[in-house]
């Protein structure tokens, strides 16, 4: 049996048709078809799947997309604009915030939902809001820093 | 593997009385508000059930209202919510529960009373369809035997919820209902010794609310886990410090030691008169003997017994003298 | 690239060429690649530890309608492994299972769903065979044999000595000895294992794509274990996330995904979840290390006596290099004119260990830097002082023949110890409070690679065509290190163009020039120097182009920011898109190769095992670690690092301080939470809970200092930056809880409840000895 949702992406709506069980991990990637929500664990220990669900950032492989209807989703595939990098993306790139890059969809969405809630955090505040973000490439010392340029940058 | 969720119809109630309508007419359905801990548990094979009762949609369930005589938290307000509401801020032990459960996406999904119903934990439960069928199942979930402890008839899985020690020490009370009405009890009264059967849900229940009684109290709430954020809890203590300076009266309650929350119970609860160092001390000592963790997690028993004891007493020399 | 960057560019920091796609999703790893033709794959585990399969009787999940094709033991019969000489796996177990967890049978479905019902289905009848975890037990006399050929299941005993060790304890003016228990530990890089195989059965070729560090590896045993020709395979590495060393060996996952393929005629993706990951392992082995300094009293090396036992899981994998590196890493920082050492890789009923970053040196660099710090406090010396007493002189060669030709260590223990305020700070920091240093080294490159087969060690292709750019062709795999940007930036420092105008194409056997991989941090050393050479040649043509149309020597022509001039004249000058149509037209498109030898002198000793340890050049670190330990909760927190490195010269400084950061990081897990824990063979930390690797909140402020000793042979003088750092942590931090409150730790991790055991035995013990002395 399936139901009907209906939701944005990334500013766009979509009607589909999905069944009860299906995670929001899986709707993204294997029907929407965006495979930047990254999946790294067995159910929300590591961050890599998350997505801004109403601009509050979610860990989508435990949160059922049925789950989600009328909701709006935002991905790191909507972040760039015109193919213009957004001052994190930007940030993540030019100070080596991602080295494999597997972490990194899920570190800038959730440091997005913490920059546009609190656009000049300290130190700890970053270390706060993405401590549910595993990186096993940089130490986190370069992710720390890529989010204090892309917030000065956006002040 | 990346195990699928099995299959079941999920079922979206706008009010109480339809969720117990529900739930009078499956009797297998589960309730899932955050899903932080069910989902994870249904994509390891822990749960059976035909039908999820999301609670997302329930009226009034989300609400925080203050009254003359303390708060009224609905079972659906979100931890992230908590933590911000401007009216719980005096209780620090609550603030500091709900902070340090999980990490911040969990608690932008993660409610009060998911975290006061969250199922119990242990390391032969909380692992794959294939690794428990490897070791023949235990007592808690389709096997005969638990692990931990077998020479004996229970399931010793540890209760995890950081908020439960925070709220039983401020006295809190919970209303349930049910298809037979409405009760309400006492928090601390809500659980059971048993890793298996831990709460005391009746059949189609549902927490709706949580009375926190108004107090301007010093609290804190002390976890004992290997990393600073997203671990459960190896051990925490809840502790309230009320009364006049120099006759303070505490109560202290804990959590991840046994498979209920527990109060305390103090040789001697009041410090006037008492000894400081002695005191402080008896405390650490009521602490260690009152909990009872098991092998239920990779680190020992004895270590979990030892610092929570040693939190306590850290914690209750801090607001006492502090 | 936002600006980029005209002319020179080695030495500066420069964003990963590959960037761009990390950060916007773009970038597409192996399991992002499923599509709707796509069957999904399914393995059955073993679960048992030890024991002889009777039957597999998958004739039920065969007939469950929507299962495509079922695999066993049956469907291959070729071993699988590392290591020519010790290739003992079967991509799924045939005679036996030797670990919990062990592949027996795989499906392939129209789903997840179906492919996980099958496996239900499938009857497996095993007699159970007595387990061991420890190699106390697997070693113990009438053990069951985990492999028949190997007596008391071991797999590799080593055992050399180097200069007269008896002599030089004889000598010495304090010798002490002490044993240390490093807990093992997994690489946890973020992205699961998958894999996705496609087989084409009109054509019998197979495509594989996966999540490897080494496809030539991967591509040489599918050929083997499938019984196909190798030009009949194609092995494709998209984007990884990760590897740490977990993917430099074959894993069983790629043989399995490619023979259902082929058993189903079609293509199968292959996602395994982080508990599959975390059992397909080959993580650094659980290590008891006895280890046996002599000092002279002023605190030179006289004499060093070590032994090194490996629980090294139910396979050999890579487990003899492993052995063997931890004792010839014993050298090579330090003068140490005498060594013996004595090592058994042993088999035990758990996942099979394989090589992590520090492989080998990790546990007794470990060993050997707590050590030395005791001993230093024993005689009265700083800890600094007592290994500026040992410092190598360049170019030396050390007791195992092993080729030392730039050190920086000096330099490194000088930066950290300014840094820190060692000097003012030792002694006189509040109680809990502690600070403490640790060395380290690690190789730049195996010398002799374990495939030898007398090709170069690297190769690297470049075109340049009509549109003029200049399109790099490598299989050196980026695993997210920067390799890409570092062949890229060799291009254009030697081409002395924009760096925007080189493309990197990586790692597909068809198009790419076979390269050994990512392992052993070999890749800037040996690739780097081949991008040189294949640039240099390039630039040659470039410049005989010119000066054709210039009317000058060769030899006078230069080329900086894409513009070519005459040395020393001020006549007109060429861009390059001018160079390159002259040069085009001389003879078309363009294509040159750059190739790398190591030279023989690199390659270690004559002795048995001599060439593993040998490299062209070693990395050195020094670090401080800073302390504060909770004598209540026996928490110990790490509130700062100061980590200095010498890789020789920096070709993307960006990149270094990445690496350093991030092994000096990892070398903080294992030592502060990480280790893998088996519960009779069961994996009881085979999740991110369990796992502990720390998250930022736990993350200390690593402060990185870059030691440049210009290597003789390194490309534009490098070395290695990746993991010569790791292993320098877990004895700093040792070293600076002796120095916070007194006490000598002895295993790894430093978790709260073994530190609170250790510091009650310590009460104890000095409880005691006061009652005695009283």
């Amino acid at each position: 049996m399936k139901r009907m949702i209906s939701l944005t992406i990334n500013g766009k709506r979509y009607d589909d048709a999905i069944a009860d069980n299906l995670l929001l991990i899986d709707y993204l990637r294997d029907v929407r078809k965006l495979t930047g929500a990254k999946r790294g664990c067995d159910g929300g220990e590591c961050g890599a799947c998350s997505v801004l669900v109403d601009k509050k950032p979610h860990l989508s492989c435990i949160t059922l997309a049925a789950m989600c209807d009328g909701a709006e989703i935002e991905t790191i595939e909507g972040q760039a604009k015109q193919g213009k990098l957004t001052p994190l993306q930007r940030s993540f790139h030019e100070n080596l915030g991602a080295q494999c890059g597997y972490c990194t969809p899920g570190m800038i969405m959730t440091a997005e939902a913490l920059l546009r809630e609190n656009p000049d955090p300290d130190e700890d505040q970053i270390k706060a809001a993405l401590g549910g973000n595993l990186c096993r490439c940089t130490g986190f010392i370069k992710i720390v820093k890529s989010v204090q340029v892309a917030a000065k940058e956006m002040q | 593997m990346s195990e699928a969720l099995p299959q079941f119809q999920l079922s979206r109630p706008a009010s109480i009385a339809e969720v117990v309508a529900t739930l009078k007419s499956h009797p297998d359905a589960r309730l899932c508000a955050g899903g932080t801990d069910l989902i994870v548990n249904m994509r390891r094979g822990l749960v059976e059930t035909d039908m999820l009762v999301d609670l997302g949609k329930v009226a009034g369930l989300n609400q925080i209202t203050e009254t003359k005589k303390g708060l009224e938290i609905g079972a659906g307000v979100t931890l992230a919510d908590l933590i911000a509401n401007k009216a719980v801020q005096t209780y620090t032990a609550v603030l500091e529960a709900a902070g340090a459960i999980a990490g911040p996406s969990h608690r932008q999904s993660a409610t009060v009373g998911g975290n006061l119903c969250l199922d119990t934990r242990c390391l032969y439960y909380n692992q794959s369809h294939w690794w428990r069928k490897s070791n023949n199942f235990c007592l808690k979930y389709k096997g005969d035997t638990c692990h931990v402890a077998p020479q004996g008839n229970r399931c010793r899985a540890a209760f995890s919820g950081d908020l439960a020690p925070a709220l039983i020490v401020f006295g809190a009370e919970i209303t349930l209902v049910g298809p037979d009405g409405t009760r309400r009890l006492k928090l601390a009264d809500f659980y059971h010794e048993d890793g298996a059967a831990h709460l005391d849900l009746k059949p189609g229940e549902i927490l709706t609310t949580v009375h926190l009684p108004k107090s301007n109290a010093r609290s804190a709430y002390g976890k004992v886990r290997i990393r600073e954020i997203m671990d459960f809890p190896l051990a925490g203590v809840a502790l309230v410090c009320s009364g006049a300076k120099g006759d303070e009266t505490l109560s202290v309650a804990v959590t991840g030691t046994n498979s209920m929350p527990l109060m305390v119970e103090l040789t001697k609860a009041q410090m006037l008169g008492a000894d400081q160092d002695a005191f402080f001390a008896a405390i650490n000592k009521d602490v260690q003997k009152s909990v009872s963790p098991q092998r239920t997690t990779t680190t020992g028993s004895h270590y979990r017994r030892l610092s929570i004891a040693a939190v306590a007493e850290r914690l209750a020399r801090e607001l006492c003298l502090g | 690239m936002n600006t980029p960057i005209k002319g020179k560019v080695a030495g500066q920091y420069v964003p990963l060429v590959d960037g761009i796609e990390k950060v916007t999703g773009r970038a597409i790893y192996t399991a992002d690649m499923e599509s709707e033709d796509c069957l999904i794959g399914r393995i059955l585990r073993s679960p048992v530890s030890h024991g002889r399969i009777i039957s597999v009787d998958t004739s039920k999940a065969e007939a469950l309608p929507g299962v495509v094709a079922v695999v066993t033991g049956d469907d291959s019969d070729k071993t699988y492994g590392v290591i020519p000489i010790a290739m003992n796996e079967y991509p799924m177990a045939r005679d036996k299972v030797r670990y919990r967890g062990e592949p027996i049978a795989a499906v392939c479905a129209i789903d997840a769903a179906t492919a996980a019902a099958a496996l239900e289905l499938i009857e497996v009848e095993i007699e159970e065979l007595p387990a061991y975890y420890r190699p106390a037990d697997s070693r113990a006399e009438g053990a069951e044999l985990l492999h028949d050929n190997k007596p008391n299941n071991i797999e590799r005993e080593v055992s050399n000595e180097f200069g007269d060790v008896a002599a030089g304890f004889a000598n010495s003016a304090l010798i002490r000895e002490a044993v240390f228990d490093c807990a093992e530990v997994n690489h946890a890089q973020m992205e699961p294992h998958a894999a996705l195989a496609e087989y084409d059965v009109e054509r019998d070729r197979l495509t594989l794509h996966s999540v490897t560090q080494v496809p030539f590896y991967v591509h040489l045993m599918l050929a083997r274990c499938l019984d196909m020709d190798t030009s009949r395979i194609r092995v494709i590495k998209p984007f990884v996330g990760g590897g740490f060393g977990a993917r430099t060996e074959a894993l069983n996952f790629e043989m399995i995904t490619a023979l259902l393929a082929r058993k189903c005629g079609g293509k199968v993706m292959m996602r395994m979840s982080r508990e599959e990951t975390f059992i397909t392992h080959r993580g650094r082995p659980d290590t008891e290390v006895r280890l046996k300094i002599g000092l002279s009293e002023t605190g030179k090396i006289l004499a060093v006596d070590c032994e090194a036992v490996m629980a090294g899981g139910g396979y050999a994998g890579y487990g003899l290099v492993t052995i063997l590196y931890a004792g010839a890493l014993l050298q090579g920082i330090y003068d140490t004119p005498a060594v013996k050492y004595h090592g058994y890789r042993v088999y035990t009923n758990t996942p099979p260990c394989g090589a992590m970053r520090g492989h080998g040196t990790v546990d007794v660099r470990h060993a050997f830097e707590c050590l030395l710090d005791r001993m230093a406090r024993e005689l009265g010396l700083d800890p600094f002082a007592v290994r500026r007493a040992n410092l190598l002189y360049a170019p030396m060669r050390t007791a195992n023949e092993l080729m030392v030709n730039s050190y920086g260590l000096a330099e490194c223990l000088d930066e950290v110890e300014k840094a820190s305020g060692w000097k003012q700070r030792l002694g006189k920091l509040p109680p809990g409070r502690g600070i403490g240093m640790a060395c380290s080294h690690y190789v730049s490159g195996a010398a002799k690679p374990v495939h030898w087969t007398g090709e170069p060690h690297a190769v690297v292709a470049m075109k340049l065509d009509f549109d003029g750019s200049v399109t790099v062709l490598t299989g050196a795999s980026d695993i997210g290190q920067g390799s890409s940007t570092i062949v890229a930036m060799a291009a254009a420092e030697i081409l002395g163009i924009d760096i925007g105008r080189v493309r990197v194409v990586a790692n597909d056997s068809a198009i790419t020039p076979k390269d050994n991989g990512s392992y052993s941090s070999r890749v800037t050393f040996m690739v780097g120097n081949a991008a040189i050479e294949a640039a240099k040649e390039l630039s040659r043509k470039l410049r005989e182009a010119a000066a054709q149309k210039l009317d000058a020597d060769p030899a006078d022509i230069e080329c900086e920011g894409e513009v070519f001039s005459v040395r020393g004249s001020q006549q007109s000058s060429l861009n390059f898109q001018e160079v390159a149509f002259a040069a085009l037209a001389l003879e078309g498109t363009i294509n040159v190769k750059g190739t790398f030898r190591t030279p023989p002198e690199a390659q270690g000793g004559k002795h048995r095992g001599g060439a593993v340890g040998s490299t062209m050049g070693f990395s050195y670190a020094a670090q401080v670690v800073e302390v504060d330990v909770d004598l209540d909760t026996g928490r110990i927190k790490v509130e700062k690092v100061w980590a200095a490195l010498d890789c020789g010269f920096a070709i993307n400084r960006l990149a270094v301080e990445g690496q350093i950061e991030g092994s000096v990081w990892m070398g903080m897990g294992q030592a502060m939470s990480e280790e893998t824990r088996y519960q009779d063979g069961l994996p009881v930390h085979a999740n991110f809970l369990d796992y502990r690797m720390p998250t930022i909140v736990d993350t200390p402020d690593i402060e990185v200092f870059i030691v440049e000793s210009n290597d003789p042979l390194g490309p534009f003088g490098a070395k290695e930056a990746g993991e010569g750092a790791l292993s320098g942590f877990p004895p700093a931090v040792v070293n600076a809880v002796a120095n916070a409150i007194g006490l000598d730790v002895d295993f790894l991790p430093l978790t709260p409840d073994r530190v609170m055991d250790a510091l009650i035995k310590a009460r104890r013990e000095a409880k005691k000895k006061k009652k005695v002395s009283a």
